[in-house]
């Protein structure tokens, strides 16, 4: 019992080390050129950062011209300044519209993510984007059959364990030799398991992934191995507890390479393992009984057989109670909607994993509750009872493949680059609203629209309106153009104060009248370094100095505006300001264009073809009074 | 009973308010089209769902000052009303009595939201197609009515639509429950028999 304890204590040592750092699919977070960039010189390098580490050797970047031309050199490299980031140098490139279509395989799981955006230099138009945004490969049959036999592999060495140890202890020969048989096919199934997974990877098997898989065939070439020594060298006790260790081990290296372990919080790790050492008790648990104990206890007296039963099934039902708990708190985090259960593919394979458990659960209570009871009272009920066990372990091999398939598919709340992400289920429509910025001004909203598992594409008509709550600012409407199947694209600048927003998003389609999904986006102002609106003290007047786009780029269009305002915060007009720019490279000073009819009154405007990325100070002087700094940082 | 005397009590008023204000233009889409100018919306605004409402249209010709009304636009032009993705509904122009080159197309809304009016044909010589869609800077989306109502909140047209459809579907799902329980019920029954049988 204390090595029992050892050994979970030192797996949760390791797994306290260990978790947290590992994630399981690589999305696309941001890039430079940013996605739909309008650049005005040509850049010398594609960067795209994604949510974990990619590997550089499976992973790839290319640049294509219109014509589906490759334009980059093929020299696709992590970048030792940037986390996660993938760079790839491009050649010399002309005007027009290019496509980065991007692959990254997870130095993690090696899952393998795809998706494309596209950049324009000079007044070409954007290309137009082949797929919507990162997608994961569907997973191969050989990666399902491999996560299948580890995972039945683990329950059975870690469920067999507990159930030797604590339930029922072989007491005869026989039942010592099916114990022993039903370790090498434990340890069989979790070393071919392994082999499956590491086969499908191939030779670009990243690092981290390789060595995890590793550690699990070990496990199950252990387990093999510990069978094969005496008991004079090893008792039997020991060896169960060797066992139980390493089922332990091998469940750890299935939750670092998990869902659960993308979200990078050590308490969502700690769940799923709990989850994964849960079900592997109950289920291995279940197979031990009907194959260990089953064939010796059916002659047994009834009223030990029973007592077996009951200690098993409070076992069952602590189980359950931790995998109903964990499975809940896990659900929160990776479902978005109650409808993914039904209109994703992950949520599918959780709802099958679900109504299996439920069944699972149903002839586990009628051996707590009916079949126990009568074996208590020294009733016969064995050919029942066996006939649920031999259930039991049917459903048990469905709630692996479920299992199988669940970690392969990616979950629907996956990490996003937008500032503002949420999803709604209208009508039988998934619209999903992503807004790149929550400070006012210029922003870029996207739409996403599914129907079940298909994205709607050719909508007739995508249209956001923006109504502030706080104040009556009327009603604002931009319309989205389709810039991928079942993704839609608007830009400008509806929300122009800080507020909360309302925001509707309208789809028209076909023969079914508009759906409308009701946003509420939060509009604050940046904080700290970010904050690219500032007060600039120009004696005797104030300048209230902000960039568009608020994260300017390095080589794509700048402008930079200012509001010149009096000691009683009247706006000024008729002033003439003049900006020096001061930076990484020289820009000559540029004078501001003052449009009263356009801008507004005391509104001043700058507009800067494109700086290099870094710190720039600069310098507004307004004509008759002083001149005061702004400090604006231009991003890769 | 009592709704359907509310609804007629409520049809009545409203169709009252819409005969005295009828005319009144607060929110319309102003196009030119050639030399002519046309301001599309509704004629009652805003436009509430479940009562009578009209097209307002109104064409002049911005060659002349002060800009002429064009007349006798009902024979020559048809205009559809949409809203959402479903078939479009034609409707009857007419020319409004008193009202040189304004007109009118009568219809009764049944669903909040954005409507399209679709209009063809000829303004004098001059070929046309323009669809004017209600929206934010145009004419006003058909509105719910629960803001209006009081003392009591009567469902209108759509509104009584969804919640007659929620309704079937709560009615199907206890239906299925019901199916279920009566199978869970015979099975006990059959389980109860055989046990009892077993023991005798």
């Amino acid at each position: 019992m204390r090595r029992a304890l050892l050994s979970a204590v030192i797996a949760a040592a390791v797994l306290s080390l260990t978790g947290g750092i590992a994630a399981a699919h690589a999305n696309y977070v941001k890039s430079n050129p940013a996605a739909d960039a309008r650049l005005t010189r040509p850049p010398t390098e594609v960067r795209v950062t994604f949510s974990e580490p990619p590997d550089a050797r499976g992973s790839d970047l290319a640049v294509l011209d219109i014509d589906g031309k490759r334009v980059d050199v093929r020299d696709v490299a992590l970048v030792s300044d940037e986390p996660n980031t993938l760079r790839v140098t491009l050649g010399a490139i002309a005007d027009g519209g290019y496509l980065v279509s991007w692959t990254a395989l997870s130095t993690v799981d090696g899952h393998v993510t795809k998706g494309a955006f596209g950049f324009a230099l000079g007044d070409a138009p954007l290309p137009k984007i082949p797929d919507i945004g990162p997608s994961a490969l569907p997973p191969t049959a050989l990666e399902i059959a491999g996560r299948a036999l580890s995972y039945a592999g683990m329950a059975l060495l870690t469920g067999l364990a507990f159930f030797t140890m604590f339930i029922r202890v072989p007491a005869s020969g026989a039942e010592r030799r099916r114990e022993r048989r039903l370790v090498i096919a434990g340890g069989a199934v979790l070393l071919l398991g392994s082999a499956f997974l590491l086969l499908g990877q191939g030779a670009n098997i990243p690092g981290r992934l390789l060595g995890l898989l590793g550690l699990r065939a070990l496990a199950g070439a252990a387990a093999i191995a510990l069978v094969a020594v005496p008991a004079r060298f090893l008792p039997e006790d020991a060896r169960r507890e060797a066992i139980a260790f390493l089922g332990l081990a091998a469940g750890l290296t299935a939750t670092l390479v998990s869902h659960a372990a993308a979200v990078g919080d050590l308490g969502d790790v700690a769940v799923d393992y709990l989850h994964v050492m849960a079900i592997s008790v109950w289920l291995g648990g279940v197979v031990a009984f009907s194959y260990v104990a089953m064939p010796s206890a059916r002659g047994d007296d009834p009223r030990e057989l029973g007592r077996t039963i009951w200690r098993f099934s409070l076992t069952a039902l602590v189980a359950v109670a931790v995998i109903v708990t964990t499975g809940t708190l896990a659900s929160f985090d990776r479902l978005v909607l109650f409808e993914d259960l039904v209109e994703t593919p992950y949520g599918i394979a959780l709802l099958a994993k679900i109504v299996l458990l439920v069944g699972l659960l149903g002839l586990g209570g009628l051996n707590l509750l009916v079949w126990g009871p009568r074996m208590r009272r020294g009733l016969a009920a064995g050919a029942q009872f066996w006939r649920g066990v031999m259930g039991e372990s049917a459903l048990f091999a469905g709630v692996i493949l479920a299992a199988a398939f669940l970690t392969a598919f990616v979950p629907p709340a996956q990490a996003s680059a937008a500032a503002f992400d949420e999803t709604k289920h209208v009508s039988g429509i998934r619209v999903q609203l992503l807004a790149a910025s929550t400070l006012p001004g210029r922003n870029r909203f996207v739409v996403r629209v599914q129907q079940g598992l298909t994205s709607i594409t050719g909508a007739e008509k995508v249209a956001l309106r923006f109504t502030m709550v706080e104040h009556d600012m009327g009603e604002l409407e931009l319309v989205a153009a389709e810039r991928a199947p079942g993704e839609y694209v608007a830009e400008g600048s509806p929300t122009a104060m800080f507020g909360t927003w309302k925001a509707e998003v309208i789809v028209r389609l076909a023969g079914r009248s508009d759906v409308r999904a009701l946003f509420t986006v939060p509009i604050s102002p940046a904080a700290g370094q970010d904050a690219t609106t500032k007060i600039v003290a120009v004696p005797p007047y104030q300048l209230i100095v902000f960039a568009d786009p608020f994260q300017p780029q390095a080589g794509a269009p700048i402008t930079i505006n200012a509001v010149v305002v009096d000691a009683k915060g009247d706006p000024v007009l008729g002033k003439k300001l003049r900006a020096a720019f001061d930076g990484p490279a020289t820009v000559a000073p540029l004078d501001a264009v003052e449009n009263v009819a356009e801008l507004g009154p005391g509104r001043y405007r700058f507009t800067v073809p494109g700086l290099e990325a870094g710190s720039w100070k600069v310098t507004i002087g307004v004509d008759g009074a002083g001149s005061g700094v702004y400090e604006l940082v231009v991003l890769r | 009973m009592t709704r359907l005397i509310s609804f007629v009590a409520a049809t009545l008023v409203v169709a009252t308010s819409f005969i005295a204000f009828a005319g009144t233009a607060a929110a319309h889409e102003r196009r030119t089209v050639g030399p002519y100018q046309l301001v599309v919306g509704w004629l009652n605004e805003p436009a509430h769902v479940g009562f009578m409402n009209s097209l307002d249209l109104r064409v002049t010709d911005t060659r002349v000052t002060p800009a002429k009304a064009v007349e006798g636009l009902e024979k020559t032009l048809t205009v559809e009303l949409r809203t959402g993705g479903l078939a479009p509904l034609p409707l009857t122009v007419t020319a409004r009595f008193g009202a040189p080159g304004a007109y009118n197309g009568y219809v009764m809304p049944t669903a909040t939201g954005t409507y399209i009016f679709t209009i063809k044909g000829k303004i004098e010589s001059l070929d046309v197609n323009e669809t004017f869609e209600s929206g934010p800077g145009r004419f006003g989306d058909v509105e719910s009515t629960d803001t209006l109502q009081y003392p009591n909140k009567v469902p209108m047209a759509d509104d009584l639509g969804k919640r007659l459809s929620d309704l079937q579907g709560a009615v199907d799902q206890t239906r299925i429950f019901a199916l279920a329980a009566l199978v869970v019920g015979i099975v006990a029954l059959g389980g109860a028999g055989m046990m009892v049988r077993r023991r005798s």
